[in-house]
């Protein structure tokens, strides 16, 4: 499967770190071999999100496959619906209600093993029912 | 053709997030029905959260079920992870 197309992975959050940590751990623990997009921060790199951000990172990891998108907290949500709303992307794009971190590492690893959109958003929205304890 | 099988390995590590993930990503290319056991917690081989969440250790022994047509297939896959992933870490 290792030459299939894969559903790439946007995550948006306040802080680029917090996008970008996600992003590395996802990609450590799912091997590697889907593509993660950070889209975190303001355009000046505060705290907040960004529309151009969002955009550029599902552009980035937005394949034929399609691209699933987790937002962090509140106004993540706004600004991808806003973006989702006014833009059309060439495959399927599809907005998670799923734990961040959790959400981030469920959907890379189904989407690793060769996931269509509807199996990696089940995977990320079934993250909140995991107990780590 | 529709069977079952089972295996059992002793961890030489704690099973991490890494080892997890690969054999979660392994576990979903198989058409059987693969899940994991240690002591009394099961977890579905295919949810690497599940995985992570069984919280497996060093020295404890890992029992892989699999029901399905490719069942001998997934369990010599999750036990050939087991054994070659977990003194590594991760």
């Amino acid at each position: 499967m290792s030459d299939e197309i894969r559903v790439g992975i946007v995550l948006v959050s306040h802080s680029a770190a917090l996008a970008e940590g996600a992003a590395e751990v996802a990609g450590q623990i799912s091997g590697g071999s889907v593509i993660i997009a950070a889209a975190g921060g303001t355009d000046d790199g505060g705290i907040g999100t960004s529309i151009a951000r969002v955009r550029r990172a599902v552009q980035a990891a937005g394949t034929s496959a399609g691209v699933v998108i987790l937002p962090d907290l509140g106004s993540s949500v706004l600004t991808v619906r806003a973006l989702l709303a006014e833009e059309d992307f060439p495959g399927p794009v599809a907005l998670a209600d799923a734990p961040f971190v959790e959400g981030a590492v469920a959907a890379t690893v189904t989407a690793a093993a060769g996931g269509d959109v509807k199996a990696v958003l089940q995977a990320a929205e079934e993250a909140r029912h995991a107990r780590k304890l | 053709m529709p069977g079952s099988s089972e295996a059992a390995i002793t961890l030489t590590g704690d099973l991490h997030a890494r080892p997890a993930g690969s054999l979660a990503v392994t576990a979903a290319k198989f058409q059987s029905a693969v899940e994991l056991a240690v002591g009394a917690s099961t977890a579905d081989a295919k949810s690497v959260l599940a995985v992570m969440g069984l919280g497996a250790t060093r020295g404890q022994q890992i029992t892989v079920r699999a029901v399905g047509p490719d069942a001998g297939e997934a369990v010599t896959a999750m036990i050939g992870i087991l054994a070659e992933a977990t003194p590594v870490g991760g």
